[in-house]
């Protein structure tokens, strides 16, 4: 039994064949897909803004960890965030977004100024990584700042349905799976 | 040594991590009474026979469909990341899959009823099983380019179909020939199952669409099951790594095996007709039966639906909300939509069906002492049931998959030389492979019977190109009818 089992190992062995593998190219493997999510969205009707009347109608801090959250600021390579601007009211309006730390240092911001309607839709794209802004400051932010700013009157009234002014954002980064 | 000991039920468990799937080699090779367990209603030309416990019937078997391992890993100097993409991402589909499969025979006797000697009966003991991994074509899409470039693509959760287990079998058949024209079988089983995980008929989707406020939406709607019996139990030993962690295993897997685990019932049948003196057509219906899950089970399930835009803050109405905990808010609001929870509810598994059919010509019959009457129903000798030089024919075989049914179609030749030596060969296609060519080698000297049956030998040319190969041995020891 012994011999036959011998027999056909040594069978299997001459007649078959593998042409050369390397196994060790699997830790070339490269896996970075780009993930997409909007990130906050800010919305006030003119009536809430001329109640405030001029100069700061809101301002509020809120926590958002999706950046410091370790399976994204361990892995994010680059990335871009988009911001969308549209003011339909009847007056100049500014908005400031400051990222903080858990301290409540600010590591960045971005202003936004948004001219009386009618006014074109603002788009700004700020990227991060070696070809922009430090990737730190997302991976430090724990908290975000939200103000809005009255630059007109606080008496005028739009002519547009529903006036507002509204900020939209999104997030595009590449993070490194493998 | 306990080192050893686990690393053996470790080659124990992955060769025993099988079911039986296509054995058209051993189908119908009527030589070798481990085809009873393929047809129970084979002819059977022995007086008894009795494997030779743990080396009567070792079979293994596996298969990708869609790659080769040789398509990633051959040393060309092309970039991995690129051939994984090419290869990968953009070559295998959701009904491609990697498999694998095994049987071990732990015994396997068989006799024929002196009172009756039409019957022949066989009853042993055998383990099985398999995993298959369906490839899940869109979640892979999705972790390798991610969602920002495939917005409105819908990436299906339907994709993800995974199944394995680990089964002993206890069975007991009973074949009869009626006639000189029909030989019938019958098998009961019990199932004693050691471990079995299965993730099927899964349904939703994620899809990042533009957004009804915000820029983008993501939406994720999900109904997804795994079921797993008997594997936590193995994961929390495997996660002590004390030193007894091979030795509990091995207990474990020993207890889950003799009916300490989920037991099951199920049967087989299966006929032989003989169509003149020179052709029959045999087919038989394998593992119709359950196992009833009721003890160490986990279950997995992830279930609901939400979109999501992000953080909103619209004034007035957040003017006097003054929870500044607003991004923790959102993702409990998620997770409460879409939970994912486990339970430990009992369930029950039908066993994958499996149907066999087959044609056969013999030729070039040697010269039989009688001529067939097809009026006998008294046991043929071996001389006379091995009643050929040569025989052609054909066999159909199907299983019922998490996907539906595979089949797999196969053109066979058979050829005695003399009474030590068969040789049968076999050209298969199925989804694993269009060029399937496997040998089988019977040999019988005196009562000691060795067969060794090998598919896709084309395959062997350069191993890691194959997508398909499968071996099966064993030994046994026969006496024939009329000794």
């Amino acid at each position: 039994m012994k011999r036959l089992l011998s027999f056909l190992v040594y069978i299997f062995l001459v007649f078959s064949c593998a042409e050369e593998q390397d196994f060790d190219q699997f830790d070339d493997l490269s896996i970075e897909p780009t993930v997409a999510s909007s990130i906050f969205y800010f919305e006030s009707n003119e009536e809430i803004i001329n109640a405030f009347g001029t100069g700061g109608f809101y301002e509020e801090v809120f926590t958002f960890e999706a950046f410091s959250d370790p399976n994204v600021s361990d892995r994010v390579i680059d990335g871009t965030i988009t911001y969308q601007l549209e003011n339909t009211t009847s007056k100049d309006l500014g908005l400031l977004i400051e990222f903080l730390d858990e301290g409540g240092t600010v590591l960045d911001s971005e202003s936004f100024i948004a001219d009386e309607e009618p006014t074109p839709l603002l788009e700004r794209q700020v990227a991060y990584g070696e070809s922009g802004k430090s990737l730190d400051i997302l991976r430090n932010t724990t908290n975000i700042r939200v103000s809005g700013e009255n630059l007109g009157d606080a008496t005028s009234q739009s002519s547009q349905n529903e006036p507002k002014i509204i900020l939209r954002s999104s997030a595009a980064f590449r993070v490194r799976l493998r | 040594m306990k080192k050893t000991i686990l690393f053996l039920w470790i080659v124990l468990f992955g060769a025993v991590v099988l079911y039986a799937q296509n054995k058209q080699l051993l189908y119908d090779f009527y030589e070798i009474p481990q085809s009873l367990l393929l047809n129970p209603g084979v002819k059977t030309p022995y007086k008894w026979h009795t494997g030779i416990p743990l080396l009567s019937g070792f079979s293994v078997q596996a298969g990708t469909s869609g790659i080769t391992v040789n398509d990633l890993f051959a040393n060309d100097g092309i970039d991995f990341t690129t051939k994984f993409r090419e290869k990968v991402i953009n070559g295998i589909r959701k009904n491609d899959e990697f498999g694998g499969s095994g049987t071990i025979e732990l015994f396997n006797i068989g006799f024929r009823r002196r009172n009756r000697p039409s019957d022949y009966i066989s009853f042993g003991m055998y383990g099985e099983g398999f995993i298959a991994q369906f490839w899940p074509e869109d979640l892979a899409v999705l972790a390798f380019e991610g969602n920002a470039n495939n917005l409105n693509r819908r990436f299906s959760l339907n994709h993800i179909a995974s199944q394995g287990e680990a089964v002993n079998v206890f069975h007991f058949g009973l074949n009869r020939k009626l006639n000189n024209k029909w030989t019938i079988g019958a098998r009961a089983k019990l199932y004693s199952s050691v471990f079995e995980f299965r993730s099927a008929n899964n349904n939703g989707y994620f899809v990042t669409t533009q957004g009804e406020n915000n820029i983008l939406r993501n939406t994720l709607v999900a109904d997804v099951t795994l079921r797993t019996s008997g594997v936590e139990e193995i994961l929390d030993i495997l996660d002590e790594d004390s030193n007894s962690t091979g030795a509990d295993l091995a207990s474990l897997l020993l207890r889950r095996s003799l009916l300490g685990g989920n037991l099951g019932l199920g049967f087989d049948v299966g006929f032989t007709h003989t169509l003149g003196r020179n052709s029959y057509v045999t087919a038989s219906l394998l593992d119709v039966g359950f196992i009833y899950h009721t003890n160490a089970i986990k279950n997995y399930t992830l279930k609901g639906a939400a979109s999501n835009e992000g953080v909103e803050i619209i004034l007035p109405d957040d003017l006097t909300n003054f929870n500044t905990e607003i991004w923790q808010e959102l993702i409990d609001d998620i997770e409460e939509q879409i939970p994912f929870s486990d339970n430990e509810r009992s369930y029950i598994t039908l066993r994958p069906i499996k149907l066999n059919v087959s044609f056969r010509y013999n030729f070039g019959e040697r010269d039989l002492k009688k001529k067939n009457c097809e009026c006998s129903t008294k046991t043929a000798l071996r001389a006379e049931n091995l009643d050929y030089q040569n025989a052609f024919g054909g066999q159909l075989f199907m299983i019922n998959r998490a996907r539906g049914p595979q089949a797999a179609l196969t053109a066979f030749y058979q050829r005695r030389l003399a009474n030590v030596l068969t040789i049968k060969t076999t050209y298969t296609i199925d989804k694993f492979t269009f060029s399937n060519i496997g040998l089988g080698l019977n040999l019988q000297t005196g009562p000691i019977n060795f067969y060794v049956l090998a598919d896709n030998l084309l395959g062997y040319s350069n191993i890691p190109d194959s997508s398909y190969a499968s071996l099966q041995f064993g030994f046994n020891i026969i006496s024939w009818n009329g000794n």
